[in-house]
């Protein structure tokens, strides 16, 4: 895929940016083709991407009830899972907003629904411009209906105890992490308990609409949130470098993520050591000028980086202390889904007994389990070390060259997230604090299952 | 912290390899007077690594110091067996180990030839003694590299089945050649070559092993090595040289894929001269390598060696036979009786 110019071809901002104006069906397929196309790449810009998109599907979408609108967010999920089933984060995200309204429907069954009434009641709204009935209860609303008006914008006000778990921005799993409370707790269920006591006091049935409304509007707080998650994980992650990184350390990473630099030059801060950064033969130009940067950032830090040319490293493993692995993704095993080179990397470090440290945010952690490695293989284009006139080469050989692969999970020590760091026996719980198991495989059921 | 240096010409290795030799260009000019032509012309190849490979330079020097003793006379009141290491060939020798550091073959096969030169009878005639020893380098050449060669790759290309999957790694000349003779005695066997994206010595090679009729795959680099591997059954591999303790001292990535195909219960050949093995021991890869003199500062470093120890190593095709890498040390007493 040629690289993309910046200014005229689209990405992830200027996507994020025709959110506003376009009709939902139109912001899907624009989604999907910009993935399709790889103009929107990378966990972090995939992930963004998703939990903008679900969040218009909550806002804008037609649903009366609960399972209609997880209908729609499984339905665009899986339609972007399909447009790019590489990217493990896309799935992640849609599972994340099925619990969160799981949970949010949990909680509302405490009151009797009738079906019935709500979809004569919710009459087909207008996607683009819809006016929901004037709140019953005007806490909750304010927030709730200036989402609904301009989707992308953040809630200009929190009602209730929403600000105080944003800061924390996971507060489900964060909650099961840090107190061992009852799994029934969360954004959702936190703000809920107030809803509920405010409105069936008064009325004992309650109307469907409002009910609909304040769904969508905790929905929406939750989407929210996982957009702020999304946007701290690096920071939190790189909270924690002090911990890992001791003075004198040699340190080798390879082709350092954004997490990776802020991690590394986070340690640098407080710590003198030497960095190996291990970059690959470089495929597009940009490459070289991203780590350029990092070194340039780390070398004023006081840091000596070396940045090592070769393919293989078991050379260097006896001198390097700590191997630091950026993640794409991590599956429910352990594994870890990065750019190629890493798994031989890790490899080698455990040849030698160093330890390999995988950063990841949480919302790159998937439930999935991969049956087989190669599906999560992607592979690139070797037109930059291979030229098309070059006729026995291109006739005559098979050629590979590989972008991302799977280092296995036994080759990995720690995991790091926006969470604390992790045993990789801990991923199991971790994902059954964030993920539901009925959502765990909703790419592949069709649309007649449900 | 390296202070900045505005004046220095060649930046600086960082510190923690700083104890790795490396090959320096020197200036034909800057060479002592004593070097003959044609070891300032090797030098030069040498330097630039025109001449890379281990068995390659060592029969090039071998040649060169054929010229060398074939321009000497010994001056008046002198012996030849006397006279000729101390004031010819050791200016000779310096020079080249200046230019690159000296591969362990030239060691040996150095050792050996001034053995020869002080066994010479000093009442043997200049020309005699001359004659005596350009005879016995080319019997050394045939020996020890010719005949060697012949050997190895005929054992290699015995190893291979019909519907093997060999994979291999960059180039070697012993691994095309083993290749190319399997081929030529009608195997049917696919070969997947894995290249080191920072020096792609392995294009010409796929193309050379397609043009022969061999059904290639290319790897641009070590990624997805394990899917690689997953369809490969043999593992071809090269050596610089064989340290006394098993361990393979071969192009930097070769113990990853050997590491990696021996978790994977893949055989792991490494093949290799006996010339090229040495009495040293290296547990790692930092104790003896060398730096790629056009990489060599923080903005750009490599390493062109690593050592792969024995256990991943299945069998060392040598030219006195097939062994096990424990059995390196066997192998050089048994050397050392001959």
């Amino acid at each position: 895929m040629p690289s993309v110019t910046p200014g005229y071809a689209p990405d992830l901002e200027k996507y994020l940016k025709s959110l506003k104006g376009q009709p939902l069906e139109a912001s899907v397929e624009n989604l999907t083709s910009l993935l399709k196309r790889r103009q929107i790449r990378g966990s972090e810009p995939c992930a963004v991407a998703t939990a903008h998109i679900l969040l218009q599907v909550v806002a804008k979408s037609k649903w009366q009830d609960v399972d209609g609108l997880l209908d729609n967010v499984c339905a665009t999920g899986r339609r972007l899972v399909e447009a790019q089933p590489k990217e493990l984060v896309v799935a992640n995200i849609v599972r994340r907003v099925l619990a969160l309204i799981r949970d949010e429907a949990a909680e509302d069954r405490n009151e009797p629904s009738s079906e019935t009434q709500s979809e004569t009641q919710m009459t087909p709204t207008d996607p683009v411009s819809h006016q929901w009935p004037l709140p019953t209860y005007t806490k909750q609303d304010s927030a709730g209906d200036c989402i609904s008006n301009t989707p992308a914008a953040p809630p200009p006000s929190r009602p209730g105890p929403v600000p105080s778990y944003s800061s924390v921005n996971v507060p489900k799993s964060l909650f099961h992490l840090l107190s061992a409370s009852p799994p029934s707790d969360g954004s959702a269920m936190m703000t809920s308990p107030f809803r509920n006591s405010g409105t069936s006091t008064p009325t004992s049935k309650v109307p469907p609409y409002s009910q609909v409304h304040a769904l969508r509007s905790e929905v929406i707080d939750g989407i929210e949130e996982i957009k702020d998650e999304i946007s701290q994980v690096d920071d939190q992650i790189a909270a924690l470098a002090e911990v890992q990184i001791h003075p004198g350390d040699h340190v080798l990473v390879h082709q350092p993520s954004p997490t990776v630099e802020r991690f590394i030059l986070r340690a640098a801060l407080k710590r003198k050591f030497t960095v190996l950064v291990a970059t690959e033969a470089p495929r597009k130009q940009t490459e070289g000028i991203q780590n350029a940067a990092f070194r340039k950032r780390l070398s004023g830090a006081g840091i000596t980086v070396i940045n090592i040319k070769n393919s293989g490293l078991t050379a260097y493993m006896s001198r390097v202390d700590k191997v630091i692995l950026g993640a794409r993704s991590v599956v429910a095993n352990g594994g870890v889904v990065t750019d190629s080179g890493a798994a031989a990397i890790a490899r080698a470090a455990k040849e030698q007994g160093n330890a390999v440290i995988v950063l990841a945010g949480m919302y790159k952690l998937s439930p999935e389990n991969p049956f087989d490695e190669q599906s999560l293989i992607e592979w690139g284009d070797s037109s930059t070390f291979v030229s098309f006139a070059d006729g026995p080469m291109v006739n005559g050989v098979e050629i590979r060259s590989a972008v991302t692969e799977l280092v296995p999970p036994e080759l990995i020590d720690t995991y790091i997230t926006n969470l604390g760091t992790h045993s990789r026996d801990h991923l199991s719980s971790l994902i059954a604090d964030h993920y539901k198991q009925e959502d765990a495989e909703f790419h592949l059921w069709s649309a007649i299952d449900r | 912290v390296l202070p900045p240096m505005v004046k220095e010409v060649r930046p600086k290795v960082p510190e923690c390899f700083s104890h790795l030799s490396m090959a320096r260009r020197i200036a034909i000019t800057q060479a002592d007077k004593d070097v003959n032509p044609v070891v300032l012309a090797l030098g030069q190849h040498m330097s630039t690594f025109a001449i890379t490979d281990s068995i390659t330079r060592l029969e090039a020097t071998l040649l060169a110091f054929k010229k060398v003793i074939d321009s000497y006379t010994t001056p008046h009141g002198a012996t030849f067996s006397r006279h000729f290491t101390s004031h010819v060939l050791n200016p000779q020798i310096e020079y080249l180990t200046a230019c690159r550091p000296m591969c362990f073959s030239m060691g040996n096969a150095i050792r050996w030839l001034k053995l020869q030169i002080s066994k010479i009878d000093i009442d043997l005639p200049d020309s005699d003694a001359k004659k005596l020893l350009c005879q016995s380098i080319d019997n050394f050449i045939h020996e020890r590299i010719t005949l060697a060669d012949f050997v190895i790759v005929k054992t290699a290309a015995d190893m291979i089945e019909d519907d093997e999957v060999v994979l291999t790694y960059t180039h070697h000349h012993l691994v095309e050649r083993a290749l190319l003779q399997a081929r030529e005695a009608g195997k049917q066997f696919k070969v997947i070559l894995v290249d080191d994206p920072y020096e792609r010595v392995g294009i010409e090679h796929a193309k050379r092993l397609a043009a022969a009729g061999i059904p290639v795959t290319y790897a641009s680099d070590l990624g997805a090595l394990r899917t690689n591997l997953q369809e490969a059954t043999l593992v071809l591999t090269a050596a610089e040289a064989m340290f006394s303790n098993g361990a393979m001292y071969a192009r930097a990535g070769t113990s990853d894929i050997a590491a990696l195909a021996t978790d994977m219960g893949l055989r792991v050949v490494a093949l290799c001269e006996s010339i090229n093995f040495t009495e040293r021991v290296s547990i790692d890869s930092l104790t003896y390598n060398e730096i790629d003199p056009e990489r060599n500062t923080d903005e750009g470093f490599r390493l062109l060696f690593d050592t792969t120890r024995d256990k991943f190593i299945s069998v060392v095709v040598t030219e006195l036979g097939n062994t096990s890498a424990k059995s390196v040390p066997a192998i050089l007493r048994k050397l050392e009786e001959l």
